[in-house]
């Protein structure tokens, strides 16, 4: 339905797109421009760029009528596929001559009914197209109706001097369209091609995954006019963003830090957001703490429509549903290991036969599931892989999916002694330095780190005067921060009694020192003393920032 | 970054000496630091080059020593370039407001071309890179 988008205020980020989008409209007119190939990831925002198009274009006086279709893997029989196609066409020409957007919505009124509303509407003309149809249609005529209903389109645009904006969503699925059984007629989209070489009738088509357009056409001219639009995902403020505007629609509070690292997650990708936050809604959230979104999470990519998202793209692909569970098994191996070509050895590991496992994974690689990066859809096939294979209770699964991103447990705790002897500082910060690893921080920040350890630990060494002759040293990781406690018996001392000195004024002194703690400030974001008994701990904090600027 | 234990070379180029730390720059690593340079200036040498492509942490007692080189060197009228730095040897200098009062070259033949070309007393807080 072309008018079930959501509210434009609601659509951000990606104004560029449409104007873009309307722009090449316009050049097309003037045979400056081909069609649009719009690419992009399932659930990236295409089709609900195409309906926010079509609202535009629906007002617009001057502009072109818009056609919005949806090919669907339940409409791919022929016969359905071209009644379907010609009324929602007819349906929706007649909503925008009357203007009158429920009407766009129609697809099942016989449209012998409408016929009077052309005439009354001065498009009398649309009464020949129609009858061309029905009679193609009476004469069981399959590639005459084929064609009767694709170049309905631009027959409309040739007559009336308007153009006719085609926007077709999903147009891979097209080349399933057949005559009695699914892949009897192969070559059915070339129907589409003369339609689309006309500059009256401009075409914006959509498909996943990237590059399913590529090989689509026969005529190669085509793809090679036809401009590429990719469409990629939301940035992490505009995620949060909409995030926060479907939650507050809601009447949900949930402050950006506790949303931030699921949020982050979802690849900004807008089909999931929303989603996440209708989960919300679902479970009866009222003011989310960062366990409110896991659960949220969970659930969506158990039992939420994510999962059901991602199902329906499943079904839709398997050829034969008997072949869904090692479908499963072989997508498990591909998210949890990585794209593998080893098929012998996949073979064996899924307990399926070579030969199917080279069938299987040659049709789920074409739909781009193999090597699909997206932490949403690996989390929903570990569900289906619990649930399906290993037969998990259901209702364990959502726990152990949010268990594998709480914080507690991605928190870990390294504690050691060193001597107060020459160079022991240094085994420190090799230790550091593989704890740095471990949580995958990078060069700058874990050469910040040991510069600021080794001052500590050489500060106490030099100062304490502790007579056990030891440190103990901490380091506490987090998602959120490193912390590291370096401790010691001894003397205890102050930040306080450490004033900064300016380097113009220390290199002018006899001794040039006391730069340390001048360093380790530099370098931490935080940095406190604290007496315990007759011990003095140092902790120093070290924040970690994701690439994309988000707390992680 | 290198931690392995101090040592030090240098060579000769002319009238100018290439000295190259290696290993972790601490009080004892530049305490023999001082003495290498102290060696050439007892016999005239004027011009350093220190060379810390195979330094690894220069800890703030370090830093206090080479300070104390660059302090030495000024006594005398000589001057000092440090060349083949990594990026943590520049941060570390940069954090402590350091970086306006050393002389710093990308690499070592950079650092005698200039050492050569530039007789006379090094000026105070120089920015040269």
């Amino acid at each position: 339905m072309p008018f079930n988008s959501i509210p434009s205020k609601e659509f951000l980020d990606r104004e560029d797109e449409l104007n873009s989008l309307k722009r090449h409209i316009e050049l097309r007119r003037d045979s400056m421009a081909g069609n649009v190939l719009l690419e992009g990831g399932r659930g990236v925002g295409k089709s609900e760029l195409l309906k926010q198009l079509y609202r535009t274009t629906f007002w617009e006086d001057k502009g072109p009528a818009p056609f919005y279709y949806s090919f669907r893997t339940a409409s791919l029989k022929g016969s359905f596929f071209v009644r379907d196609y010609f009324s929602r066409f007819i349906c929706q020409y007649l909503a925008f001559l009357k203007r009158e957007p429920f009407g766009a919505g129609s697809s099942n009124i016989p449209i012998n009914r409408l016929l009077p509303q052309f005439a009354g509407l001065g498009a009398a003309w649309m009464i020949d197209i129609i009858d061309e149809f029905e009679e193609h249609l009476a004469g069981g005529d399959f590639y005459g109706t084929m064609l009767a209903a694709i170049s309905a389109p631009v027959a409309a645009a040739r007559i009336s001097g308007r153009q006719v904006l085609v926007m077709l969503d999903d147009f891979n699925l097209s080349t399933r369209i057949y005559e009695a059984n699914p892949g009897d007629t192969l070559g059915l989209t070339t129907l589409f091609e003369e339609s689309m070489k006309d500059n009256l009738c401009p075409h914006i088509i959509t498909g996943s995954p990237a590059g399913a357009l590529g090989t689509i056409f026969s005529d190669a001219s085509l793809c090679r006019q036809a401009e590429r639009m990719r469409l990629g995902p939301l940035p992490q403020n505009m995620a949060q963003q909409l995030f926060g505007a479907c939650l507050n629609k809601l009447e949900i509070a949930c402050s950006d830090e506790a949303a931030g690292r699921i949020v982050g997650l979802l690849g900004g990708n807008p089909l999931y957001i929303r989603n996440l936050a209708k989960a919300a809604w679902k479970m009866h959230k009222k003011d989310m703490t960062e366990k409110d979104v896991l659960d949220c999470y969970a659930y969506e990519v158990c039992s939420g429509e994510t999962a059901f998202y991602w199902s329906s793209v499943l079904n839709g692909m398997i050829a034969d549903i008997r072949d869904h569970r090692d479908n499963v098994k072989l997508l498990m191996q591909c998210t949890d290991k990585g794209a593998c070509r080893d098929f012998r050895r996949i073979a064996g590991l899924a307990g399926i036969s070579e030969a199917k496992v080279v069938r299987l994974m040659q049709e789920l690689s074409r739909n781009g599931l193999t090597d699909c990066g997206d932490a949403v859809f690996r989390d929903f096939v570990r569900c289906l892989f619990m649930k399906e294979i290993e037969g998990k209770k259901e209702q364990e699964i959502p726990g152990i999916i949010s268990s594998g991103y709480s914080t507690a447990d991605r928190t870990s705790c390294f504690e050691m002694s060193i001597p107060m002897k020459e160079n022991a500082e240094l085994v420190a910060a090799g230790a550091v330095e593989q704890i740095c690893r471990n949580i995958d921080l990078d060069d700058e920040i874990l050469n910040a780190v040991q510069i600021a350890l080794i001052e500590c630990c050489i500060n106490a060494m030099e100062h304490s005067g502790s007579p056990d002759g030891k440190l103990l040293l901490k380091f506490l990781t987090s998602p959120e921060a490193l912390v590291i406690t370096i401790e010691s018996s001894g003397r205890y001392f102050s930040l306080d009694e450490l004033p900064e000195i300016p380097a113009e004024e220390n290199m002018r002194s006899q001794r040039k020192r006391g730069w340390g703690f001048r360093l380790i400030r530099k370098t931490m974001d935080d940095v406190k003393v604290e007496r315990a008994g007759d011990r003095t701990r140092v902790i120093l904090t070290k924040k970690i920032a994701r690439k994309d600027g988000a707390s992680r | 970054m290198k931690s392995t234990r101090f040592s030090v070379s240098s060579r000769l180029v002319g009238d100018i000496a290439v000295i190259y730390p290696s290993g972790y720059l601490n009080n004892l690593a530049g305490k023999s630091l001082i003495e290498e340079c102290g060696l050439h200036t007892a016999n005239g040498i004027k011009k350093l080059v220190l060379n810390l492509r195979d330094t690894g942490f220069i800890n703030s007692i370090g830093i206090s020593m080479l300070l104390n080189i660059i302090e030495d060197l000024k006594k005398v009228d000589g001057r000092l370039c440090f060349t083949e730095m990594s990026r943590t040897h520049t941060d570390t200098f940069d954090m402590l407001g350091l970086t306006p009062h050393i002389v710093v070259f990308t690499t070592e033949d950079e650092a005698l071309q200039f050492l050569k070309e530039t007789p006379g007393p090094e000026p105070k807080d120089r920015d040269e890179n």
